[in-house]
């Protein structure tokens, strides 16, 4: 087995050794050009990716896909927003439509908003944005049809949200006394309130035109700007009536995006701070030969990639070679990657086989398994410090073992303690440790990982069976509770915003358990309600539940919400232990000469395009 | 003759009707995934994944979805006729989609097989006119190798060489003719030659193979007997018989490939029916997977009862029962 696994992983190794001494040489990110040189303005743009991959058919109601958050982020404006830039200074809001950045009133029920005046929705509307537009979009939220699939964070905060099973209609906690003023009544105090207005469905939204698309996804094709690029060919959209509207010319979902400049966009009303746009369009293709669109960046037929990592060979090249390393950029994806143990079936469900499973996975290995340091930073807890403002960092370690490759001694002195190991002699020996399913994605690098961790938990006694599935597949298996699944290698989860609520809740929280589609995957906070609901044995002692403190901690606001939030990571790190968190992973983007400015947006996780800039002299 | 192709033309729909049948069975008896919870989104509630269940159609039983189905294929939809749906994925109607990538496939197709008959039919005649010839090793050698060389190797090896490195050909992806002739073409150009290859191969060999066979038939001594010239003999009488398989082989891989050459589509980065199916099947997009397959399908039977029909023109033996 061993020597099996030296022989994949040789490969791997070398790659990422060679990575290692190119990240010694050189910085993990950053800009391109010269930072001192302003860019001038102009060019194109021009990228590819595999997929889209669109969750919502790109309708800002309902899509949640971080991709589309990065497209949004030069197509809509909301009330608040951010700087579009790398590191905690994208995670900053900033007011956008809103003249300022408001401190909650009535006990931190109320929400005050004045908007900016003079500025225009684009074409094919061209008219002023008023809170009005606002308020329906929160009304496209509310209605049952849109599907909007994270009206989680308004239902049941703001008055009177509660998914209305009809059409878009008025909200009581949403008021909109005048065209400038919009006012919100929430039902509970909520610290990342803000936050979630800087999410793309609370963009405004004209009512004569999304009328027309009355279910889920209908918008994407005709999306209005409100920002400073807009879909090409929406100067051509016929809205004299819901037939006449077509698809704006610029988007297909299965070919392009072409995003050209809003002729409407209120530059006045923006910082240039926030949003630079140095750039006259941004042109996206779908390109099913991911090897064929890293050759095109580097032959200068595209200025960059956008979605799709690199493969290793490609990524070796440009962090050994001097000449293309500026043009690797390595960010962080705010994300964190966990082999997830489920806290009901056996073996895990002693909490001294999960903190053994801790002690002896060889996280190092698996970090060389996804190509080495630039793929991100070994993880140690829960969330990504980036998310805990960088006050919790890979220095709290319970799990700590030399050079992070796991520790025998340490992992069977803990699985001793366990009612699994009878003979006390460190293995995991009853029956429950035989022939666990363990799910697995079927690519790199996750197959990659998959023999480090099967010969890793047999040094404990614990003996897997990889099923390895396609990605949605993997995720829908162990999304369904009954089938059971004890342990998965394929679960990662991103940030949605830059609060660790969007971690806690739908991860952890007992009462977002529900039978199909759950994503607290090692069922935390389980309740025998749920349990029977879902036909599933509880364990005898119970889960533990950490809804408590999610609770409190949600509605805290500023300092002693952070600390709250700090103490939550590490109670489920070393209390709960659901997980082995083995990743906090970086986006890699790589990006030709013509990128005379790079930049990255640390809120949808890719390059910031309204920040970057190229000399090419491309038109659309 | 009418009589013979109104039936199977009948048959063919039967055809189809059961591969649709038996497509919705294998989507719901062994779904890869569930559509609801996938296009539910990251973090669904249960009300979500009802929701999308009902909007998608799929909280009615099997049967209804499938009659359902069947009523918009034949009597049209919301957008138009024939009535193929409404995408999961991309939430636009099915039939332009595939309208649209329909075209490319079949230009890649029939600009491959142009490819594969002007090039492989010859290298089999030259190579049964001399048997055992050094023409005819270095033909079957050739063969072989095209043969061998898997389509997605081969494809990202010429990207590789003859536009990243060389840069003699122009890179992947579709331009319109309507765009530009000369861009258009050398866009085609190396997805013809690469997919063509292997069927080059299979046709110079099958033709060598019934060539051989053809010129040793009573009639062709009896041709040449008569003082016929060579290439008469070869061309009217050997050749025309030994076309008829080769007929059939053509109408069925064009029909094949008309369904989607996938490989070839997703190496080129060409939006054809092939690329377009594999998509829809790992998003569960059944639609998309159906739409698809109703083409396939209607393809390779359509294909089949040109050949017939063509048989009879090339073959006097045979007649329409």
């Amino acid at each position: 087995m061993i020597a099996m696994i030296r022989s994949r992983t040789a490969p791997i190794a070398l790659i990422a050794a060679l990575a290692m001494i190119a990240v010694a040489c050189g910085s993990s990110s950053s800009s391109s050009g010269s930072p001192s040189a302003a860019p001038k303005p102009g060019g194109v743009y021009r990228t590819a990716l595999s997929s889209f991959g669109f969750t919502g058919g790109f309708d800002p109601t309902g899509e949640y896909l971080g991709l589309a958050f990065d497209f949004y982020g030069g197509l809509l404006r909301t009330l608040v927003t951010y700087r579009h830039v790398e590191g905690p200074a994208g995670n900053i809001l900033v007011p956008d439509l809103a003249t300022s950045v408001p401190q909650p009133t009535d006990g931190g029920l109320t929400y005050t908003f004045h908007l900016k005046p003079g500025i225009m929705f684009g074409p094919p509307l061209s008219r002023p944005i008023t809170s009005g537009d606002i308020a329906y979009a929160f009304e496209r939220i509310d209605s049952k049809p849109e599907v909007a699939q994270y009206a989680f964070y308004y239902d049941g905060v703001i008055r009177g949200m509660h998914q209305h099973p009809g059409p878009p209609t008025p909200i009581s906690g949403i008021e909109a006394p005048d065209d400038q003023t919009l006012v919100f009544h929430l039902t509970r105090p909520t610290g990342d309130f803000l936050y979630r207005l800087a999410m793309p469905a609370t963009a405004p939204i004209p009512r004569e035109v999304a009328r027309c698309f009355p279910t889920a996804g209908g918008y994407g094709r005709d999306v209005v700007s409100s920002g400073p690029y807009m879909i090409q060919g929406a100067d051509h959209v016929d809205i004299s009536s819901c037939g006449a509207i077509k698809p704006m010319s610029g988007f297909d979902p299965t070919k392009q995006l072409v995003l050209v400049r809003n002729p409407d966009y209120g530059e006045s009303s923006d910082s240039r701070d926030d949003r630079s746009n140095f750039l006259n369009g941004i042109s996206v293709i779908v390109d099913s030969n991911v090897s064929d669109i890293f050759n095109k960046v580097e032959s200068g037929a595209l200025d960059g990639s956008l979605a799709d990592p690199p493969p290793a060979t490609v990524a070796q090249h440009y962090l050994t070679d001097p000449s293309l390393r500026a043009d690797f950029h390595a960010d962080p994806g705010d994300r964190t990657w966990y082999l997830s143990m489920n806290l009901t079936t056996p073996p895990f469900d002693d909490i001294h086989v999960r903190k053994a499973v801790n002690d002896i996975i060889d996280k190092a290995a698996l970090l060389r398994a996804w190509g080495g340091p630039t793929q991100g930073e070994i993880a140690t807890h829960i969330m990504p410090p980036s998310v805990l403002e960088d006050q919790l960092t890979n220095s709290f370690d319970p799990y700590a073992t030399p050079g992070e490759a796991g520790s025998l001694a340490k992992a069977q002195a803990e699985m001793k303690l366990s009612k699994y190991d009878s003979n006390h002699d460190g293995m995991c020996d009853a029956s429950a440790c035989k022939d666990l399913v363990m799910i697995n994605r079927n690519y790199a690098p996750w197959t990659n990982m998959e023999p480090i961790v099967v010969d890793d938990l047999a040094k404990i006694g614990i003996r897997v069976l990889p099923r390895e599935l396609e990605t949605s597949a993997a995720y829908q298996t162990i999304q369904t509770v009954n089938n059971d699944i004890p342990i998965a290698l394929n679960a990662g989860w991103g940030k949605d915003y830059a609060d660790p609520f969007t971690f806690a809740q739908p991860l952890f929280s007992g009462a977002s358990i529900i039978p199909t589609g759950n994503v607290n995957y090692s069922l935390v906070g389980l309740t025998s309600a749920e349990a029977s609901r879902d036909g599933i044995m509880l364990p005898s002692g119970g889960v533990p539940s950490v809804d408590r403190q999610i609770d409190a901690c949600e509605a805290m606001t500023v300092t002693p919400r952070l600390t709250c939030w700090i103490n939550f990571d590490e109670n489920v790190t070393t209390n709960v232990v659901p997980w082995v968190p083995y990743l906090w992973a970086n986006n890699i983007t790589v990006t030709a000469p013509s990128v005379t400015r790079f930049a990255y947006d640390q809120f949808s996780g890719y390059i910031s395009f309204t920040q970057i800039a190229v000399n090419n002299q491309t038109s659309i | 003759m009418l009589r013979y192709i109104a039936r199977r033309l009948l048959w063919v729909v039967f055809v189809v009707l059961v591969i649709t049948l038996l497509t919705y069975l294998i989507f719901f008896v062994m779904p890869p995934t569930d559509p609801a919870v996938a296009f539910a989104g990251k973090q669904p509630t249960s009300a979500d994944i009802a929701e999308v269940r009902r909007l998608f159609g799929l909280d009615k039983p099997v049967w209804a979805q499938y009659l359902l189905f069947l009523k918009h294929l034949f009597l049209g939809d919301g957008w138009g006729w024939p009535g193929l749906g409404f995408s999961f994925t991309t939430r636009s109607p099915v039939r332009s989609i595939i309208a649209s990538r329909a075209f490319v496939t079949l230009q890649l197709s029939l600009g491959a097989a142009l490819v594969w008959l002007s090039v492989g039919i010859p290298i089999g005649v030259l190579s049964a006119l001399r048997p055992r010839s050094l023409r005819d090793r270095l033909a079957m050698a050739f063969a072989l190798f095209g043969v061998s060389a898997p389509v997605f190797w081969l494809g990202l090896m010429c990207l590789w060489l003859f536009w990243f490195k060389l840069h003699w050909a122009a890179g992947s992806g579709y331009v319109s003719i309507g765009t530009s002739l000369g861009q258009w073409f050398s866009h085609l150009l190396m997805p013809w030659i690469v997919l063509a290859l292997l069927f080059t191969a299979f046709y110079a060999r099958m033709a060598r193979g019934t060539l051989i066979e053809t010129m040793g038939e009573d009639y062709i001594r009896t041709a040449r007997a008569k003082g016929l010239p060579e290439w008469k003999v070869v061309v009217k009488h050997g050749l025309r018989s030994s076309l008829t398989p080769i007929v059939t082989m053509l109408g069925l891989d064009l029909g094949t490939l008309l369904g989607g050459a996938i490989i070839t589509e997703t190496v080129f980065n060409l939006q054809g029916l092939g690329l377009y199916s594999i998509q829809s099947v790992y998003r569960g997009d059944l639609p998309g997977v159906l739409a698809v397959t109703v083409l396939a399908s209607l393809a390779i039977a359509v294909m089949n009862l040109i050949v017939d029909v063509v048989y009879a023109f090339l073959d006097p033996r045979v007649r329409f029962a």
